[in-house]
């Protein structure tokens, strides 16, 4: 086969990775925290694109519908810590998991029934004619995505090391209590958490719809994909998540061009499988300490 | 400046304090002894709300606070240097410092530039902490993250300072650095509950002790006092 | 057997004989084939339920994956009959067998972290099966459907009502084997290790085997439920087996009640019913109306006991009221199907946790007033910890042992010998490396360098589960018991030596007889540390004391070579001391070696023959306990520097 083809498959097809990696980035922000993640992610890529497609519909420029649609993705996750994570965690049990799972799909009904179960193009003032770079074609939407996908995950990187908030943020999920002690408040922290995953499934949503359309169902094969990234590079390194995106996307790419479009999805799967096997913190996750 | 009274609190099925009652008068070093599983750090948790007590009151500088969660206590002048240290591990010396001072500092940015002053303080009560400002606090030593441990408490300029088990784990010598630390705290006039299970050395240092056993208080008095008290020493060797 | 055992025989088997007996004749008088097929229905989700309670109820794992079993097992079953020409009954064997196997082969990996990586395992594989059924074309027709007919069953055509008692002939098999299972050590088992692994491991029972186990039986339980559906409804689409049944599977399992065959049976009860009642308005009104009340009757029950936070409280009655809103207002109720599954599951997780029949099982026996059968007298105590020779040869002997956490160093070389029938003492302030030590020797930890051997031999490193089987046991500094389980389950965990009935014949309800013997052997125990009277109360209801002493006597059923002894005294009342001190010399005079590590020095000295101090990680003195209570480095290490030495020290470093 030509090979510029499969370079180009690999290309498009990592750069799709990178919003993997942002959702799954998401899910580190709240596992450092409260070692909980939201499983209804995808719902809130999904609720936030519909979300930001109305405020254009309502009128709204497409810059300035950028940080309405982000707003929102936070407070959604805000509803999900408090009616799912906190709730549970309120019980002492391990029920956030399935709450995260309900909650989600009281969202994907909703939105369903809101804004209908067809698929909607996502207008955008990036063009999309491809350019041709070293042979590749790209278009602009693509890397409209990457610019976007680093330009939030750095920011709330710098937001983390600069800020003495963000390394607040970091010392609760280093030790919750000591950083109790140090007027740290663990629930803001958490709340905080959860508001910044929630932006950046907003993000998400809002860099891929020009790509994939909007529709309740846009998320669904994301998020898996997104667990997969998060699980194989480990619930705690955000450099492992954009490496292993990169990875997964092109390897999607690969698959679907070998063994037909059906498998696109399969990759991913069996990534995550193995990576429990081989190793399970992740590959790039450090081992905890048992303790008794 | 912190008075508990009637601290009743507990894990589970087990009630670990029935009733401590003790007081610590502005500027001075009280120290709370007693054997192992007797209550003392378990009173810190609940003094600091760490754990939530079942029972009493806590007073800090007159007003009540038990039942507060722990991060509101601390931002109300209550500083807890934490049993087993607590560093945080991944965060360079410096972040873990500047944490210490969260209460009084801007949470976004100029926070480095306000804790300033304080950051040259810990660094001069303890020059070893500055050489090693970017390491990362997991990788110190023992008694190097005690020194920080202890460094962090102070950084809010706090009311008091509850400092749990400082000499735990080190070595004989640098035990000994601990207390000179605490010697100098005194002398700066600062307020401090020091739980030891080294007795003696915590004698030395204090203006105060009381002596607990399984869950209570079971005596009080000046070191000179206890020195003398027989039961000091059965509660520890039997 | 006794009058109250009759009544139980009754009351409990009774139920579920009559509640069969009724299934059974419904045919005779119903022809209405929309009727037979639900039920068959409702046969068949009953075996998927009970399949998939054995990781959400016993496990306490979040499992996606029971949908994707229920598929496997249909196709596996369709794909024998069509092109491998087999009969219903081979069908069945290979949808279970092939489901077991798969379900091991998913639970090796994915059960070896705790936390949402088993639920994201499971959820991949869900999705993943999906995709190999509609893409694997040549096997499974993919997206077009595969024809399954139903083959004669020895030579007999099989109708509706056939294959319905066919079903509830397999739900009661499926039934009374699982029932037998899990009132076994399997079940004990899976039990303890939700409430502690790490106990499990140390007390010999691989904890992670035996989730592996427990995961590829409720699997197969799944494939076997696929098999039956793929005849049932004799046409099979991957679309059937997604993620949207397998929440609704979640839905019926924690309705029904989690632990509970009965709870499962309801909740299949309900995942059949739902589409019908979700097609009827008035009946869906109604039902809304009912949760309402049921959850408003909760909220303020537990607002006024103060069992609940007020959100806690207050959401479910939230939820149901917006259920009952929308039945009101929604015209198309299918549309909002999913909300609707969504409010109801919410509400259940978070207003009736235990479900229903958790919440029935409570309110029932207080009802009848059931009494728990009669247990059997005490083993002897000689059957159970024979009494061992003690020639004080050395046991268990350590070499330079070590142990670092980052940057602080545990346990820095140390090395001790333990003799056998001897008390050892390890002693040393806070923090000096003790509990460590005995971490590293139980194998919780690693160690970090030096030798462990035990009779000469080295021992497991870094595996609690291994040194168990070596022959150590030991108790924990924080306790770690199976809080759910009664204290006689508890022992019975560890018990060691008496289990030895294969599972296929636990299956079959073969283990009784053993199980009467277990329960001797660990009332014997019991009696030991004084805890017979207590046998049945659950762990976490006893006394803090009650609970130190259980922990002694469970590590006893490992008839261990070495027993430690992590702070037993922490945090007891005086009176209890006295009766832990006694314990310990029982134990003692049975032979058993034992490492006790002590705060109490008063203990120490009353009990052991030998003592090590440790300090800083470091041996820094040992002999016996007089010698070394009056040794002056150690009274150091107790109380302090000497004011003199602090004095110089304070002027070398200020």
């Amino acid at each position: 086969m030509d090979l510029s083809i499969i370079a180009q498959i690999v290309v498009s097809g990592a750069l799709m990775g990178l919003v993997y990696a942002l959702v799954a980035y998401g899910f580190q922000l709240t596992f450092a925290t409260s070692k909980s993640i939201n499983f209804g992610q995808g719902e809130l890529v999904m609720l936030s694109a519909f979300f930001s497609l109305t405020l254009m519909n309502w009128g709204l420029p497409y810059w300035a519908m950028i940080p309405g649609g982000i707003v929102f993705g936070a407070l959604m996750g805000l509803v999900v810590e408090r009616a799912a994570v906190r709730l549970a965690l309120e019980q002492k049990s391990e029920g956030w998991i399935l709450l995260t799972i309900i909650l989600g799909l009281l969202f994907f009904s909703s939105a369903e029934n809101i804004w209908g179960r067809d698929d909607r193009p996502f207008p955008t003032p990036i063009p999309s004619d491809p350019i041709n770079i070293l042979g590749i074609d790209v278009t602009p939407v693509e890397i409209s995505v990457a610019v976007g996908v680093f330009a939030i995950m750095g920011l709330i990187e710098l937001f983390k090391r600069k800020t003495l908030l963000g390394k607040a943020f970091e010392a609760v999920s280093a030790d919750r209590d000591a950083a109790e002690l140090m007027g740290i408040s663990a629930t803001g922290t958490v709340k905080l958490s959860y508001a910044l995953s929630g932006a950046v499934a907003a993000v998400a949503g809002i860099l891929v719809s020009p790509i994939t359309t909007v529709g309740p169902t846009m998320a669904s094969a994301l998020i898996l994909k997104a667990f997969s990234v998060a699980v194989v590079a480990g619930l705690d390194s955000g450099f492992g998540v954009v490496v292993i995106g990169l990875f997964l996307g092109a390897l999607e790419g690969l698959a679907s061009l070998y063994l037909g479009s059906g498998w696109r999805e399969a990759p991913g799967l069996v990534l995550l499988i193995l990576a429990l096997a081989v190793r399970p913190t992740g590959v790039f996750g450090k081992t905890a300490i048992r303790k008794v | 400046m912190l008075r508990v009274d009637d601290l009743h609190a507990g894990y589970g099925t087990a009630e670990v304090l029935t009733g401590v009652s003790l007081e610590v008068g502005a500027g001075a070093v009280v120290a709370l002894i007693g054997a192992n599983g007797a209550g003392k750090t378990t009173t810190m948790r609940a003094v600091s709300g760490l754990l939530k007590p079942r029972q009493g009151r806590v007073l800090l500088g007159g007003e009540p606070v038990e039942g507060l969660p722990a991060s509101r206590i601390a931002r109300l002048g209550l500083a807890h240097s934490p049993e087993g240290r607590k560093v945080f591990g991944p965060l360079s010396v410096e972040d873990n410092l500047l944490l210490g001072g969260y209460p009084g500092l801007p949470r976004f940015f100029g926070f480095k530039a306000k804790a300033d002053a304080e950051l040259a303080r810990a660094y001069e009560l303890f020059p070893r902490l500055k050489e090693r400002r970017r390491q990362a606090a997991g990788t110190l030593s023992g008694g190097e993250q005690q020194m920080l441990a202890i460094a962090r408490a102070l950084m809010a300029k706090p009311k008091v300072v509850l400092l749990d088990e400082p000499s735990m784990g080190l070595a004989p010598v640098i035990v000994q650095e601990v207390f000179a630390t605490i010697r100098r705290l005194k002398a700066e006039g600062i307020t401090l509950l020091l739980v030891e299970q080294f007795a003696q050395s915590a004698l030395d240092v204090a203006d105060y002790a009381y002596v607990m056993e399984r869950g209570r208080i079971v005596t009080a008095g000046t070191p000179a006092e206890l020195r003398r008290d027989e039961r000091v020493l059965a509660a520890y060797l039997g | 057997m006794t009058a109250a055992d009759w009544k139980r025989f009754l009351l409990v088997r009774g139920a579920e004989i009559a509640g069969l007996a009724l299934l059974a004749a419904v045919p005779l008088s119903v022809t209405n084939p929309f009727a037979l097929g639900l039920l068959t229905l409702l046969a068949i989700y009953g075996i998927l339920l009970v399949g998939l309670d054995v990781t959400v109820g016993y496990l306490g794992q979040v499992n996606l994956g029971q949908a994707a079993f229920l598929g496997i097992g249909a196709y596996a079953a369709g794909i024998t009959v069509t092109s491998l020409g087999g009969g219903m009954p081979a069908a069945l064997v290979i949808a279970a067998a092939v489901c077991f196997v798969l379900g091991g082969l998913l639970a090796l990996p994915a059960l070896r972290l705790e936390g949402p990586q088993f639920a994201l395992a499971t959820l991949s594989f869900g999705a993943l099966t999906t995709t190999v059924l509609n893409e694997w074309e040549s096997l499974t027709q993919g997206a077009q459907g595969l024809q399954v007919p139903r083959p004669p069953l020895l030579g007999v055509t099989i109708d509706a009502a056939a294959f319905y008692w066919l079903c509830l002939a397999l739900l009661a098999m499926v039934w009374i084997s699982m029932r037998n299972l899990l009132s076994s050590r399997w079940g004990r088992a899976f039990e303890a290790l939700r409430d502690s692994p790490i106990a499990t491991d140390a007390m010999g029972v691989s904890a992670y085997g035996h989730k592996v186990i427990a995961f590829a039986i409720g699997s197969s339980l799944g494939g076997l439920a696929g098999g039956l559906y793929a005849f049932n409804f004799q046409y099979l689409q991957p679309q059937s087996f997604t993620y949207e049944l397998m929440v609704i599977l979640l839905l019926g399992v924690v309705l029904g009640g989690r632990k509970s065959l009965w709870g499962a049976f309801l909740g299949s009860a309900l995942i059949v019913l739902l589409p019908n009642l979700l097609s009827n308005r008035l009946l869906f009104q109604l039902f809304s109306g009912i949760g309402l009340a049921v959850a408003a009757f909760a909220a303020v029950q537990g607002l006024r006991k103060k069992t609940a936070q007020p959100f806690q409280a207050l959401a479910p009655v939230a939820a149901m009221g917006l259920l009952l809103v929308g039945s009101l207002v929604v015209t198309n109720t299918e549309d909002w199907r999913k909300a609707i599954f969504a409010l109801m599951l919410f509400s259940v997780v978070v207003g009736l946790p235990e479900g229903v029949m958790g919440f029935a099982a409570g309110w029932l026996s207080r009802l009848f007033r059931v009494s728990p059968p009669a247990l059997p007298a005490p083993a002897p105590l000689d059957a159970v910890l024979p009494a061992r020779a003690t020639d004080g040869s050395p046991l268990l002997e350590l070499h330079s042992l070590e142990r670092h956490f980052g940057g602080v160093t545990a346990v820095d070389g140390v090395t001790l010998t333990v003799r056998a029938g001897q008390v050892h003492g390890l002693i040393g302030p806070n923090g000096s490396g003790k509990s460590t030590v005995v971490n590293v020797i139980s194998g919780l930890y690693a160690p970090g360098g030096g030798e462990i051997r035990l009779h000469g031999k080295p021992l497991p490193r870094g595996s609690l589960y291994r040194v168990a089987g070596a022959g150590i046991a030991r108790t924990f500094q924080n306790l770690q018991l199976f809080g759910e389980l009664s204290a006689l389950d508890n022992v019975m965990v560890a018990l060691k030596g008496v289990f030895h009935t294969p599972l296929p014949l636990v299956l079959l309800g073969f283990a009784r007889l053993e199980e009467r013997r277990a329960q001797a052997a660990a009332l014997a125990l019991l009696e030991l540390v004084g805890l017979a009277q207590q046998a049945r109360t659950r762990a976490k209801d006893l006394t803090y004391g009650a609970q130190r002493f259980l922990e002694i006597a469970r590590a006893l059923a490992r008839q261990p070579e070495l027993l430690i002894l992590d702070e037993p005294a922490a945090g007891l009342s005086h009176p209890d001391v006295v009766a832990l001190t006694g314990i310990i010399r029982r134990v003692h005079e049975r032979g058993v070696t034992m490492v006790l590590i002590e705060h109490h020095m008063d203990v120490v000295s009353e009990l052991c023959d030998v003592v090590t101090v440790l300090d800083g990680g470091r041996i820094i003195a040992e002999g016996d306990p007089e010698t070394v209570k009056r040794d002056p480095r150690v009274v150091e290490a107790y109380l302090g520097a000497s004011p003199e030495a602090a004095h110089e020290a304070a002027a070398a470093g200020g």
